[in-house]
């Protein structure tokens, strides 16, 4: 298997008593597989995703990325973070080389390679720009930019839209379908919103509330571009909600 | 395990400590390699602060006396200051005409640290307590307004809106809710003030003065105390920190809700 | 841009009528030997530009004392910086350096001059020294709290993309730091002058802060005010400047304004 979660649980120790978060998590990920993994807020998709990319201890279980365990972090793996985390003092092409830069790579490569992911996200003509000059939308296209950039096998992403208003949300779920298509890549998706799972998703993972567990699976196979409104898409959305515990 | 941990590294602080005594203590009682005038061995420095508690040799004070005659000063000063730094700050941050008028003239006058005041005061007020407590003034004020002051600008818009559709005037805006939200600004104008103070104060007595701390030390020199000059500056900085202590305690139990 | 035009305006409304104030103050009878005539600073200040007081024209004061500053200073920035960072990042470093930080810290500056004396006797050394040590705990404070307040997610972001652990000091803790150092470096170098116009006031034979003592010394009203108003003037620059610096260094924040 490419990327197996094998039985992760994951407990939060506090003075304040134990919060056990995940409990049983078990999947597999094919290679350039878009899985969509859908819950409630606060039942641990942020952290089941920080546990994949070594930046959180599991508290019992393993992750396996093409056989090999994973322990820290490391640049086989990407992050699309759901407050973006741009480093503020960079450029957008300073942003996006970071990677490749940490590794040593000449600057003439990687400037070449950083500025066709910046042409691919849509972001050329800003490369000289700081993130405080950027709307919150071309900031996650940064964000985007910069994971492709430093070459993952897995990109890991966060709600990466939730902080966008409607409008620019659709447009950017557009742009990663075509970014995707472009770019073959194993994608994991964290999302609460329905629409923007059956969207991208080649399958999709509900998870239950805390303690959280997979509820269901669900293989999309509706061809692309995909319409919000056809019917099929309408039955599985309503479907999905229906399973779905929101609490308060 | 963190417990075990926390503990090494309170272990290399207290070593680190005892070493420097040592040193200090080597390099002065055992093998004298600095005149006693420049630097004095520290048990000499705690037999002089012993001493100092009784003795009014050579400055004419014992310790709690330079103490006291500093505490009166730098809180007169104090109080002052901020008495006045308050309603100055609020009303440039808050009535745009203050601003205008105000805001050049006490940008130019912060600029000019207090010390440099020190010959004007002791020519109008003489150099009693009055003059000393000017030169304070003028570092406390300074501190508190600038605080005072961006703490002000900063009240969240959004309130002063909220407020407004509710139909409180300017006034009641000011009083109920850009004053309470500033109150941490208003607070760490105080501290830092505090700090403008105590410096004040030390160096208004360093220039003119018959007591005090920062006399003390100055005479201390003269006579090439150093002992006797540690001792002070170790009593400025630990009445320093205690009156930084006493206000932290009493910010504590005004900004309660924020 | 009409912003900056409306400030200067009424800069210069408000300092011409600060000076009008102070011309009719100056002409009342009981103000005679408490307040000379502004004209008269204003004349003493033209001449003293030409023409040496002591033993130099004001310009030559100014240097001396600014090139007090700037050794002092400079110092007192670099060791700043490399102790604060030093307590800040490593857990042995703050072991070891911060008992002695703490110590320090409450002890104004102005209060080690007799001591300085003592040690460096009277010369430019002891200026350097009470300069410096003013200096360096603002700064250490500054980039202490500034590299202690790094956003432990951008360290992560960092590692994710690949960022070794030696990496990551130069490349996100100090960078982000940036800001905050900087005020630490404002505020310390408006310490640094006031530090130096006490010192050369108590112990000084040239500098703006001799301009002042002399005054008083020759009961010479006119000659206090000028020297006053002149350390006002230099510290008024220097602010400017850092200001200045800070908008070309610091682009990047919207804070940095
Ligand atoms: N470092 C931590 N220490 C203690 N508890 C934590 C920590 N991180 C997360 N938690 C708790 O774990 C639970 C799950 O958090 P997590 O951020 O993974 O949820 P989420 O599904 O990503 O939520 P959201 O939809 O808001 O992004 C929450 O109750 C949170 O309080
Ligand atoms: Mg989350």
């Amino acid at each position: 298997m490419f990327l197996k979660i094998d039985n992760i649980n994951k407990t939060f120790t506090s003075e304040a008593g134990n919060n056990e978060v995940l409990k049983n998590v078990h999947f597999d990920i094919k290679e350039n597989e878009f899985v969509v993994i859908f819950g409630p807020g606060q039942c641990g998709k942020s952290t089941l995703l920080n546990i994949i990319a070594g930046l959180e201890k599991e508290s019992s279980g393993n992750v396996y990325l093409e056989d090999k365990k994973v322990t820290k972090p490391g640049p086989d793996r990407a992050v699309v973070y759901q407050n973006i985390l741009l480093f503020p003092w960079l450029t957008v092409m300073g942003n996006v080389e970071f990677g490749p830069k940490s590794r040593g790579i000449k600057k003439s490569i990687r400037q070449k390679d950083a500025q066709e992911y910046i042409d691919l996200v849509g972001l050329n003509g800003f490369e000289k720009s700081f993130p405080v000059k950027l709307s919150g939308g071309m900031k996650q296209r940064v964000g985007i930019a910069r994971a492709y950039c430093s070459k993952p096998k897995v990109m890991l992403m966060d709600e990466p839209f939730g902080a966008l208003d409607a409008q620019t949300r659709y447009l950017m779920q557009e742009e990663v379908v075509r970014i995707s298509a472009h770019e073959k890549r194993t994608v994991l998706f964290v999302t609460n919103n329905i629409e923007e799972a059956i969207y991208l998703a080649d399958r999709i993972i509900v998870m239950t509330n805390c303690p959280s567990t997979i509820q269901k699976e669900y293989v999309i196979d509706l061809p692309r571009p995909r319409d919000y409104t056809s019917e099929e898409f309408l039955r599985l959305r309503q479907e999905i909600s229906s399973i779905v515990e929101f609490t308060r | 395990m963190k417990r075990l941990k926390i503990n090494k590294f309170r272990v290399i602080s207290a070593v680190t400590l005892c070493v420097f005594v040592l040193v200090w203590y080597l390099v002065t009682a055992v093998f004298g390699l600095f005149p006693k005038t420049m630097l004095p061995s520290p048990d000499s420095v705690f037999f002089s602060f012993i001493k100092k508690l009784t003795s009014t040799v050579p400055d004419g004070g014992t310790l709690f006396e330079h103490i006291f005659a500093s505490l009166v000063v730098a809180l007169t000063g104090y109080v002052i200051g901020v008495g006045v730094g308050l309603p100055v700050g609020i009303s440039m941050a808050w009535f745009r005409p203050v601003d205008h008028f105000v805001r050049p003239v006490f940008d130019f006058l912060r600029t000019i640290p207090g010390i440099a005041w020190i010959p004007i005061f002791t020519v109008w007020l003489g150099i009693g307590l009055s003059a000393k407590a000017a030169i304070i003034f003028v570092g406390v004020f300074v501190g508190t307004v600038v605080n005072v002051y961006s703490g002000i600008k900063q009240t969240n818009e959004v309130h002063i809106w909220v407020a407004q559709i509710f139909g409180a005037s300017k006034i009641e805006i000011l009083k109920r809710v850009a004053i309470p939200s500033a109150l941490p600004y208003i607070f760490t104008g105080l501290r830092v003030s505090l700090g403008m103070a105590w410096l004040g104060l030390i160096a208004a007595e360093l220039l003119a003065a018959q007591k005090g701390l920062g006399y003390m030390i100055q005479v201390a020199r003269n006579f090439g105390r150093s002992d006797l000059v540690i001792v002070g500056m170790i009593t400025i900085g630990i009445m320093g920190a205690l009156l930084t202590l006493a206000l932290e305690f009493v910010e504590r139990r005004v900004v309660k809700g924020i | 841009m009409s912003d900056r035009k409306e400030k200067t305006f009424w800069a210069v409304v408000s300092l011409s009528l600060l000076t009008i104030v102070w011309f009719f103050a100056s002409q009342m009878e009981s103000m005679k030997t408490l307040l000379p005539n502004p004209v008269d600073v204003f004349k003493f200040l033209v001449a003293g530009a030409i023409s040496p007081i002591g033993q130099h024209n004001i310009w030559g004061h100014i240097l001396w004392s600014l090139s007090r500053v700037f050794v002092g200073y400079t110092l007192a920035a670099v060791c700043g910086i490399v102790i604060g960072s030093a307590m800040a990042w490593t857990k042995v470093g703050e072991a070891i350096i911060k008992p002695f930080y703490l110590l320090l810290r409450p002890i104004p500056s102005i209060a080690w001059i007799p001591l300085a004396i003592l040690w460096f006797g009277i010369d430019e050394k002891s200026k350097y020294f009470i300069i410096f040590i003013g200096t360096l705990l603002i700064i250490m404070t500054n980039v202490y709290d500034g590299v202690r307040s790094v956003d432990k997610n951008l360290l992560g972001a960092a590692r994710m993309l690949g960022a070794k652990e030696n990496q990551l000091f130069f490349k996100v803790v100090l960078p982000s730091a940036v800001p905050q150092i900087f005020s630490g470096l404002q505020v310390g170098l408006g310490a640094a002058w006031a530090t130096m116009v006490a010192a050369e006031m108590i112990r000084s034979s040239e500098g703006a802060g001799w301009i002042i003592i002399m005054g008083q010394n020759s009961v010479n009203m006119v000659q206090i005010y000028a020297g006053i108003i002149l350390i006002g003037v230099v510290g008024l620059f220097l602010v400017t400047a850092m200001r200045f610096l800070e908008a070309k260094l610091c682009a990047w924040n919207i804070r940095g304004k």
